[in-house]
């Protein structure tokens, strides 16, 4: 098993030097000047030269990328053109609160998701499988964009439900809670249908299993054989995918945390983006990439901890 | 499940403590907040809460009002200002401020090594010396009538050396010290800007209701750059006040309950087109005039912006210091009948295309603007119009971090731009020096009469020398029809109920000027 | 049916029913898992006549729905400059007017008009032709390397390593990232986008092709193809791609609606198309800032978009049912 974990570490160190070398790259494939782009659109001539040459950028591109893993590894990426701050210290600031509205979002919406594929499995044909998956299909396509403007448009404004403005605070205080809510509902709004679709395939499958069957036949009632056998057995591959559902949740974060101005990592690169803030667009897609790796990275291990058939 | 849900609906929707905490929402954020190395409004808006000028600016943009210091003089040459300093005003971390501050903060402002964008605003400054611990002498080349109101400005105020020098390039980045009602506490760029109470403020100028200390705990400048957001947000009651409402909103706004909207007409902040006058398209003021006496203003005003904003003719508004009142009734307004003859008559003749050309130059000039909804509605307006009188003006929108390096350079034939001022005097001094050519002055107005007029209004001793001296040249430069005016932005604040109505001011755009005045209800 | 959990990292959602993740281990690291979405063999040797499954896809009413929807939108979006009753690009005075069905509407503007007065009818006809070409193209030129990648893989068994590790690395990036990544290079624009999207197509179907693939070359009459002398481009179009394209073709239908979602949400952020053009996520955007005064103009784009993906996904689930009857659970 240990052996499995290294090898999956193993595997994981191209991957990140790819992510690294495609950060550094942006640089490469902006076009113009990188000194500029780097100093930004208002830089005087002296400026400019003084970042090619701290930079190093008339340097061969393999040296380059040496200097820029040296910064990288010392956790320097530069500092905002507009803020002038760290991009570390910008970032450092933006990935609590991404972290909680990860958190509040998958708090409500897994179990939900998972208890609508659940019952979607056991009701398999009937009218509640039939409306759930409906459901669940409508939720995937729904846009994002879309859910997160009615819900401000009517829990925020028509009944003057919760804000919509800003954090408020950590998510443990009332006022943090309250902020967190509707970005997080709108968010696992559309988390939901996967997960009861995964679930519901995955219950089926283990529906299947001898020892459900061996269950069943003992006469153990409809629900505690799904309840002690089927989901629990279920669950291990649906909480792996979910896991490896990041991206997907990540490009709905990036959208959610823009409407409701809430101060993560996604409106953070946006804000970046819109305003040719170049190093700290880089920091930030650089941060996105890291973090995506390292989620899929822990819940591989996870998948070798949990899944019998990876041990034998 | 149930009472979970009913739990959780109570703490979602409990409230507040009332802590005299507000949110003030605004559109952008400042690249930093250094009084002497940005010029933006969202930086000026924070600075004047948490620093304060050697003197102060009366709601009636006229008045010059106590700052830090509470009394001051000028020489009979007008070269010589001295300042007598209030010896109980302290700094944030509870030093007090001396003259050895002032001398400090005018200093960087106007050293080359500062490069601070506006340190011509502190006019030519020969010396500034701390005569004792409370009396400033601030000396300069030439008199500058302006000198007062510029030193009301943020970019005077007064900061303290040890903060400036321990926190090197993060000075206005992570952290400030100065002596307003408010004190920095955290920064998150394009995010939100707090600040709270300076408990030992009491040395506001009269003409606030509340001299000191402020009656707000902590102020947060929360930004969302999404104008239905910030409408909304006033609605629900998220934001206590904020300036920035689209015009669309303002009626909505008036009927909802809770919500106030004030209003002020002392708006000094003018939108305009400006012609490069040297471009073969635009150099023939026949042509410029024609274009003035194309665009109904009014309708603009009215279609465009809710006819909230007050249609501009004027290139300063009428109502500030100095406007030169022979010029009201010369004002050039819509007549297209008159522009199509001026244009006929000056031998621009209609192509096949409708399109004017002489000489085989074609009246198509191209428009550099800000790309946004503001200048995109204004400039696609303008568009229209003139497509009446066969000048077929073509538009090119840059985003504003690009557009300022562009509308630095020689490429366009007009250009769209909007300014803040708190007279005339500064207007022009701004726009219409040859020196300031190419950048303010994107006219390429070179014109001796004018610089020598402005110097002489500039260094003016007495009121009536410098009012006529700038009021020649504001007839100068309307006869030249130079620019198109098209509106006076109004400063408009929505304000929630639960605050006392503000008094807005119209300094730099800042509307909420020191923040002493902003208190809930009792 | 067994369908590996491992190593699908798609940022869509996931259909683990289609098993687009499928086992992508190269082939000395299988771990008794099979590999799935194969077709029979009979129906490689002797593929059902077109009618009937088309005649069974008709059959669905969901599908026969969804297919009608979404032949009137490409329609629309085709037929765009004939059927625009104005010039979506004029702006008017009348600005906000209502939609027909609203107080206050009239058949001059039947969608009403936006901020700018431009009729939003017939900004709708081309907002949803760039909307469709940037999901058409950017799947299109992702499927097709991607598929390729993944067929290689598979039939040229010394490429495999290679080719995957490149998949994995591009997988590290998912299509919201790249995006954002590209725009900040390129600056705001469809290119971009479509650029970005097709990108992030490559490495998901490249291992959807792939574990096809595997199984295909696993059969018998690849040997047989071989015993006869044919070359190896004949092998490889005739025999490998024949038999894997309708998954492929499965996989990218599902994919087409996420990759809408996908553009149309840089677009709503001022990432993608730029102004004047129309594109749906951009109307919904614009739109926004009178959400409160006139909520057709956020709210129609929106609402198109999402029958476009609903069309889109129900017409997908349907395919997989009818062209690869295995899948269904």
């Amino acid at each position: 098993m240990i052996e499995q974990i290294l090898k999956r570490l193993l595997i994981s160190i191209p991957v990140l030097f790819g992510v690294l070398f495609l950060g550094f790259g942006l640089l490469i494939l902006v076009p113009g000047d990188p000194a500029i782009v780097m100093a930004g659109p208002t830089a005087t001539p002296e400026v400019v030269a003084a970042i090619r040459a701290e930079m190093g950028l008339d340097d061969p591109v393999l040296v380059q990328f040496g200097n820029y893993l040296g910064r990288v590894l010392q956790g320097d990426l530069g500092r905002s053109l507009i803020s002038n701050k760290t991009v570390v210290s910008e970032l450092a600031a933006a990935i609590g609160p991404t972290a909680e509205l990860m958190f509040a979002c998958l708090i409500w919406s897994v179990p939900l998701g998972i208890g609508l594929g659940t019952l979607a499995a056991v009701w398999r044909g009937s009218l509640v499988d039939r409306a759930i998956m409906a459901i669940s299909v409508a939720g995937v396509s729904l846009p994002i964009f879309f859910i997160c403007l009615m819900m401000i448009q009517y829990l925020g404004v028509e009944w003057r439900l919760l804000p919509f403005i800003g954090r408020g605070g950590p998510l443990w205080t009332i006022d943090g809670l309250r902020h967190i809510a509707l970005p997080a509902l709108s968010l696992g709004a559309i988390f939901i249908g996967p997960v009861a679709r995964m679930t519901r395939s995955s219950v089926l499958e283990v529906l299947k299993l001898d020892h459900v069957r061996t269950a069943r036949a003992k006469g153990l009632s409809e629900t505690r054989v799904i309840l002690r056998h089927g989901l629990r057995n279920a669950l291990i591959p649906v909480v792996t995918l979910i896991g490896l559902q990041v991206g997907y949740l990540l490009g709905g974060a990036v959208v959610t945390e823009s409407i409701f101005s809430f101060p993560g990592v996604g409106r953070l690169a946006v804000g970046a983006i819109l305003s040719s803030d170049f190093p700290l667009a880089q920091g930030t897609i650089l941060v996105l990439a890291l973090g995506f790796i390292l989620i899929n990275m822990i819940v591989d291990i996870l998948y070798v901890l949990l899944d019998p058939r990876v041990q034998a | 499940m149930k009472r979970l849900l009913l739990t959780a609906a109570i703490v979602m929707t409990g409230g507040l403590a009332q802590a005299a905490e507000i949110t003030i929402l605004r559109e952008v954020d400042s690249n930093n907040y250094d009084p002497h190395k940005t010029t933006s409004r969202a930086a000026s808006e924070v600075l004047f809460m948490m620093g304060d000028t050697l003197v102060s600016l009366a709601p009636d943009m006229q008045t010059i009002d106590t700052g830090v210091a509470e009394s001051w003089s000028v020489s009979e040459d007008g070269t010589t200002y001295t300042f007598n300093l209030r010896q109980d005003v302290q700094f944030c971390d509870g030093k007090p401020m001396t003259a050895e501050d002032v001398v400090y903060s005018i200093n960087r402002w106007v050293d080359p090594e500062t490069k601070s964008p506006v340190a011509w605003r502190a006019g030519e400054v020969e010396s500034v010396t701390a005569i004792d611990d409370y009396t400033v002498e601030y000396k300069l080349k030439k008199p500058f009538s302006e000198l007062l109101y510029q030193l009301t400005q943020s970019f005077g105020t007064i900061i303290d050396k040890d903060t400036v020098e321990a926190l090197g390039p993060d000075f206005g980045v992570t952290g400030f010290n100065g002596t307003g009602p408010f004190c920095w506490s955290e920064w998150t760029p394009r995010d939100q800007m707090v600040i709270s109470k300076h408990e030992a403020y009491d040395w506001g100028a009269s003409f606030h209701a509340n001299t000191g200390p402020a009656s707000m705990d902590k102020i947060t400048w929360q930004i969302v750059p999404e104008e239905n957001t910030r409408t909304v947000g006033v609605i629900t009651g998220q934001t206590q006040v904020t300036q920035y409402v689209p015009y669309i909103a303002l009626e909505q706004l008036k009927a909802s309950p809770g919500v106030e909207v004030v209003q002020s007409d002392l708006a000094f902040w003018t939108y305009f087109m400006g012609f490069k006058i040297d471009k073969d398209t635009v150099s023939d003021p026949a042509v410029r005039q024609a274009i003035n006496l194309a665009v109904d203003q009014a309708a603009m005003s009215e279609d465009l912006f809710f006819g909230v904003v007050q249609p501009a003719y004027s290139y300063v508004s009428q109502e500030a210091l100095d406007w030169n009142s022979d010029l009201d009734d010369q004002l050039l307004k819509y007549d297209p009948a008159e522009a199509n003859r001026i244009l006929d008559e000056a031998g621009w003749a209609r192509g096949d295309d409708g399109v004017r050309a002489k000489d085989g130059v074609r009246l198509a000039p191209t428009a550099y603007v800000f790309a946004g909804s503001t200048w995109g509605k204004i400039s696609e307006a303008v568009q229209a119009y003139l497509r009446e009188i066969g000048v077929d003006m073509q538009i090119q929108a840059f985003d504003a971090t690009v557009a300022w390096g562009k509308l630095a350079t020689q490429e366009f034939d007009m250009f769209g731009m909007s300014f803040p001022y708190v007279s005339s005097g500064d207007a022009l001094n701004l726009y219409f020096r040859s020196q300031n050519v190419p950048s303010p002055n994107r006219m390429n107005w070179i014109d001796d009469n004018t610089d020598a007029l402005l110097l002489a209004g500039a260094t003016a001793i007495t009121d009536e020398d410098r009012q006529a001296a700038y009021g020649e040249v504001l007839e100068i430069v309307h006869d030249a029809a130079v620019w198109l005016p098209l509106y006076h932005e109004p400063m408009v604040i929505a304000q929630s109920t639960d605050l006392e109505t503000v008094v807005p001011h119209n300094i730099y755009g800042a509307g909420l000027y020191k923040g002493l005045d902003l208190k809930f209800r009792e | 049916m067994c369908c590996s959990i491992r190593g699908c990292r798609h940022d869509g959602p996931d259909r683990s029913d289609v098993c687009a993740c499928g086992d992508t281990r190269p082939p000395g690291q299988h771990r008794g898992v099979r590999p799935v979405s194969v077709a029979d063999p009979e129906m490689l040797d002797a593929p059902e006549p077109v009618e009937a499954w088309w005649r069974r896809l008709l059959r669905d009413p969901s599908a026969l729905l969804a297919s009608l929807v979404l032949l009137i939108v490409v329609f629309c979006a085709l037929a765009a400059p004939a059927i625009s009753p104005h010039d979506p690009f004029a702006s008017s005075r009348a600005i906000m007017q209502p939609p027909i069905w609203a107080e206050g509407g009239d058949w001059l503007h039947p969608l009403g008009t936006d901020g700018q007065g431009r009729d939003m009818l017939s900004r709708l006809f081309y907002g949803t032709r760039l909307t469709l070409i940037i999901g058409l193209v950017s799947v299109g030129i992702g499927g097709a390397f991607g598929s390729l990648m993944g067929l290689l893989a598979a039939f040229r068994p010394g490429l495999d390593p290679w080719v995957m590790r490149c998949v994995d690395v591009m997988l590290s990036f998912p299509a919201i990232l790249l995006g954002l990544a590209l725009v900040a290079v390129m600056g705001p624009g469809a290119l971009p986008v479509i650029v970005a999207l097709a990108v992030a197509t490559v490495p998901d179907c490249a291992r959807i092709a792939r574990s096809v693939a595997v199984s295909v070359m696993q059969q018998d009459y690849i040997e047989a193809g071989r015993a006869l002398g044919l070359s190896n481009f004949a092998l490889f179009t005739r025999y490998l791609l024949r038999n894997c394209i309708s998954s492929i073709m499965i996989f990218l239908s599902l994919r087409f609606g996420q990759i809408i979602l996908i553009g149309a949400a840089l677009s709503f952020l001022g990432l993608g198309a730029r102004p004047p053009t129309a594109e749906l996520g951009m109307m919904a955007a614009q739109g926004r800032d009178f959400l409160l005064f006139a909520p057709h103009i956020a709210i129609i784009p929106s609402v198109l978009i999402f029958v476009i993906v609903l069309a889109a996904n129900v017409l997908g689930d349907a395919l997989r049912d009818v062209l690869d009857p295995r899948l269904r659970s």
